[in-house]
Parts: structure tokens; C-alpha cells; sequence
């Protein structure tokens, strides 16, 4: 099948959708369990072609580790440490991406209101949707089963454009809905950057635009964004929210740390009950 | 133009600036943005107008390391009370942060103790040749603030096992140790505290990253960095 005929696929099957009202709750409820999973997959295959989520066709979206040229080995020797907490630990929640992730957990904020949930944190500065396609594939949701998994990468992309990182996040979510059937995903939003206005905000903005609607399609999956307040009236950034206009300050982290830690409680309290019925 | 060459291997002008043919790290160089949000730039200027408003007895320049330590507690508490300000970048190297300062960063300020730590990303460049980067940076805070006092901090080890760039860093102490050894307005402290277990590995609960410190790290290396720096405060006092 050519890539035009699956984008045709999509926009009827969006269609049908929308015009018999069925969202994913009344897919759930109206339908029969493989008419559910055949609409869902149908879904699901439309949104790989249309947003490139396939490694042939979107570079973005093909799992690559990060070569060692400074020569110390990092990049490797923290996928092997994560590897090896999974075959220590037991999360409920797992935090997985980029550096927005990994200095997170330096600050108070984390000790304060992730760890006691039970988070474990993947990040891993510099990595890009290719990075940590990687290393999800390569042993990084081996032995565990979290509940919730918080991604946040696709900053660090500067050589692919907007539809490729959307396209890369989703085929992330897609493989981490398949290794983890029960698990729920929140994907933080890109955050804008720099001090003034630049193409890199509107990439990212056009990133979250595209994963806004599409990312609930796949499942039990939501969009949170987290960037809102950063910029000011006159268009900066302050470096007391960015101390280097693009890694948060401890106190930038707090102020996003709070939704996402009730959004968190909330995914972690919903009853077996519940949990059963929002699976496809 | 007549040039001197030093041990470490700079070549030297009567203007005390490293010959550009010379040596990269040592040839002021501004950051290219290739992101694409200018984030360098930025706050280069920020520090430039920042040393506008401000009267610091200490600057701290540099790299991550320096940039970092600015984000944790142990800046308010070892570092504010002794006024000092941070003009660290992430992923600058020598021939950067020479650019920096010869750009404007020390033009309105007089600290009295200028605390330089970078080289550690100076990839490519022999261990000779950072040190010369780092002549050429001590060279300029000297020529700018005649009167104050340079402290240059040992690069760290870095990476989980033994490897390349921890000889080269060390190297590059030692040959930065003894260039300093004879000024007296400069002087150099060894900031490894012992990070380098006993199997050769660094625990990430030192360095999450193997390369950056973590808050707990940064309190191990910043007392005697602290107790340094205030005596090197008193000295400076009239």
C-alpha cells in the first residue's frame, strides 16, 4: 500500500469516527472486543503512514545509540546502569527522554514528588526520539512494568522538522503501548526556547500541535503541556525560569512539577475497575 | 609579529595573546548557533550587562560545571554571601570563554578573585594544547583586572571507567599546576575530592551523567573551594 492510499484510509476512518461519535469510551462500550481492536489498529496504521512514524520513511523514528566521540563512554555506560535498575526495580512510574528529564531529578522537586511514587528516570541529556527508541528497545523496559510512563524528548532533534519528531514521539509511544499493554503514557509537550523568538519555538510548538490530537488515537495516551507562562507579553524568557533559556531552574521545575504529579495521582489511583475498562 | 614559545607548547605575542596559527584553544572563538536560537549569545550578553549593574568580589567562569553549581542550593549558601556572580556556559571550551571575556565580560566589573574552571570539553585539543587555552585565559583576566587573583580549578575525571579523557585531563593539570606555580597572581586547586573509586569507577551519585556533579558532589568539592576563596578574599583586603 502507497503512502497516499493509507493517508486516504486515515482521513475516511477519521471520518467515520467523528460522524458515528465514537470516541474512545464509546468504542470501548458500543463495539465488540476485535471490532474495538480492528478499529484501533486500523487507527493506529493510518497515523504510522500519515505521520511517518516508520523508520524507512522518517529518520526520526529509527533507533540509533549515540556514538562515543569525546571517548569516556557516557551515553553507553548510563543505558547500561538503566538496563540494570530494571532488573532491580519495580516502578510505578517511569520518566523517560531527554535532559529535561535527567536534571529533574537533581533537584528537590524529585525527591519531594516522584520518588515516592515510585519513578524511576531514564533521561539522558543530549538524546534525541532516536536515542531513546534505542534504548527502550534495548533493554530499558525489560523485567518492569510501570504504570504510567512520562516521556519528554524531541528538543533535540535539529535535524529532522516538525511531522519527523512528531513522528518519532509516536512511534515511542507506540512501542511502549505494545511492551506495556496496561501501562498509561503522558507526553510532555516541547518547550519553547531561547531567549527571543526563533524557528526553534514554532518547531516545537508545531510538534506539540501535531501530537495534541493524534497521540489519544493510540490509546490511553495524553498531551500535557507543561510550557505555557514561559514566555512573556514581550515574547522573552527569563532566566530565572531558564537558567541557559533552555533547561529549566529548580523553581521552573516546580511550577510544572505540580500538574504533572496530580495528573500522576490521579492515572496511579483509577481502580482495577477502571483500569480494565479504558484497555482496548 | 615576534612569538615566544612557552613550555606547555603556547606560542606567546608581545600582546600576550596566543599566536592564532598556534593554537585553537587558545584563538578567542565565539560559539556558532547552529540550533538555532541563538542561546549563546544570549547569555553572553546577559553577563555583559549583567557586569554592568553589579559590584562582585568573585566571578566564577567557565564551563557546565561552573554554569550548573549556580542551580543548586550550595550556591546560596557558600557562594551569594561572598558576592559573587556566574558567567558559566554549558559546552564552552578555553578558546570560548577567552572570546567571552575578551568581549566585554570583565570590562565593567573589578572582583578581586576570578575562579576559572573549563577544558574539559575541549575536544581535539591536546593536553598542551588546553593548557595553553587556559594560559591565554589567565593571561587576559590579568591584562583586564591587574589586581585580582586567578584561581584555576582542576578539570575533573570523568566517565564511568578509566579512559582517554581522564589522562588527558590530568595532563592537563599537571602541566597547567606548574605553569602557575611561579605567578603570583594566579593560583591552582585541585578540586577531586576522590571520585575515583577504588575498582576505577565513578559512582553516579557523584556525577549522574559521569561528567556533571550532583547537588551532594558539588557540596564535597565547594567547602574547600569556599575556604579557599575567602582566604584568598582576606588576603586581597586592605
Amino acid at each position: 500500500m502507497c503512502a497516499l492510499s493509507m493517508n486516504s484510509i486515515f482521513l475516511l476512518t477519521v471520518e467515520l469516527l467523528n460522524f458515528h461519535s465514537l470516541q474512545s469510551d464509546l468504542v470501548n462500550h458500543c463495539c465488540s472486543f476485535p471490532l474495538r481492536q480492528h478499529v484501533r489498529s486500523l487507527v493506529v496504521l493510518c497515523l504510522c503512514c500519515r505521520l511517518r512514524m516508520s523508520a524507512e520513511e522518517n529518520p526520526a523514528a529509527e533507533p540509533a545509540p549515540v556514538i562515543d566521540v569525546q571517548g569516556d563512554g557516557r551515553w553507553m555506560s548510563q543505558h547500561n546502569r538503566f538496563v540494570q535498575e530494571c532488573k532491580d526495580a519495580e516502578p510505578d512510574v517511569l520518566f523517560v527522554g531527554d535532559s529535561m528529564v535527567q536534571l529533574m531529578q537533581q533537584y528537590e522537586v524529585w525527591r519531594e514528588l516522584f520518588s515516592p511514587l515510585h519513578a524511576l528516570n531514564f533521561g539522558v541529556g543530549g538524546d534525541t526520539t532516536c536515542n531513546v527508541l534505542w534504548r527502550l528497545q534495548n533493554g530499558e523496559l525489560d523485567n518492569i512494568r510501570p504504570r504510567v510512563v512520562v516521556l519528554w524528548v524531541g528538543t533535540n532533534n535539529h535535524e529532522h522538522t516538525a511531522d519527523q519528531v512528531a513522528g518519532g514521539i509516536l512511534a515511542i509511544v507506540q512501542l511502549l503501548l505494545s511492551r506495556l499493554p496496561k501501562c498509561k503514557i503522558i507526553v510532555l509537550g516541547l518547550l519553547p526556547r531561547g531567549e527571543f523568538p526563533n524557528p526553534l519555538r514554532e518547531k516545537n510548538a508545531a510538534v506539540n500541535n501535531l501530537l495534541r490530537t493524534s497521540l489519544p488515537q493510540l490509546g490511553p495516551v495524553q498531551l500535557i503541556d507543561v510550557g505555557g507562562g514561559f514566555v512573556h507579553s514581550d515574547g522573552t524568557i527569563s532566566s530565572r525560569d531558564m537558567f541557559d533559556f533552555l533547561h529549566l531552574t529548580a523553581s521552573a521545575y516546580r511550577t510544572i512539577s505540580t500538574s504533572l504529579h496530580e495528573l500522576l495521582l490521579q492515572l496511579l489511583e483509577e481502580t482495577p475497575q477502571e483500569r480494565r475498562a479504558s484497555l482496548v | 609579529m615576534k612569538t615566544w614559545l612557552c613550555c606547555c607548547g603556547a606560542h606567546w605575542t608581545s600582546s600576550g595573546v596566543m599566536s592564532e596559527d598556534a593554537n585553537p584553544a587558545a584563538t578567542p572563538s565565539p560559539c556558532q548557533d547552529i540550533q538555532g536560537d541563538g542561546r549563546w549569545m544570549s547569555l553572553h550578553n546577559r553577563f555583559v550587562s549583567d557586569s554592568k549593574g553589579k559590584e562582585p568580589d568573585v566571578l566564577f567562569v567557565g564551563d557546565s560545571l561552573v554554569q550548573l553549581l549556580h542551580e543548586f542550593e550550595v550556591w546560596r549558601k557558600l557562594f551569594s554571601p561572598l558576592h559573587a556572580l556566574n558567567f558559566g556556559v554549558g559546552g564552552d571550551a578555553t578558546q570560548h570563554v577567552l572570546w567571552r571575556l575578551v568581549n566585554g565580560e570583565l570590562d565593567h566589573i573589578s572582583p578581586k578573585v576570578v575562579v576559572l574552571w573549563v577544558g574539559t570539553n575541549n575536544h581535539g585539543h591536546t593536553p598542551e594544547q588546553i593548557c595553553g587555552g587556559i594560559m591565554a585565559i589567565i593571561n587576559v583576566i590579568h591584562q583586564k583586572l591587574p589586581h585580582a587573583h586567578t584561581l584555576v580549578l582542576g578539570l575533573l575525571p570523568r566517565g564511568k571507567s578509566p579512559n582517554p579523557l581522564r589522562e588527558r585531563n590530568a595532563s592537563v593539570n599537571a602541566l597547567v599546576q606548574a605553569e602557575v606555580a611561579s605567578l603570583s597572581h594566579v593560583s591552582f586547586l585541585d578540586m577531586d575530592p576522590g571520585f575515583i573509586l577504588s575498582d576505577g569507577s565513578i559512582a553516579h551519585q557523584d556525577m549522574y551523567d559521569y561528567l556533571h556533579l550532583t547537588p551532594q558532589a558539588y557540596q564535597k568539592v565547594c567547602q574547600p573551594l569556599h575556604e579557599r576563596i575567602k582566604s584568598l578574599l582576606d588576603k586581597h583586603a586592605p
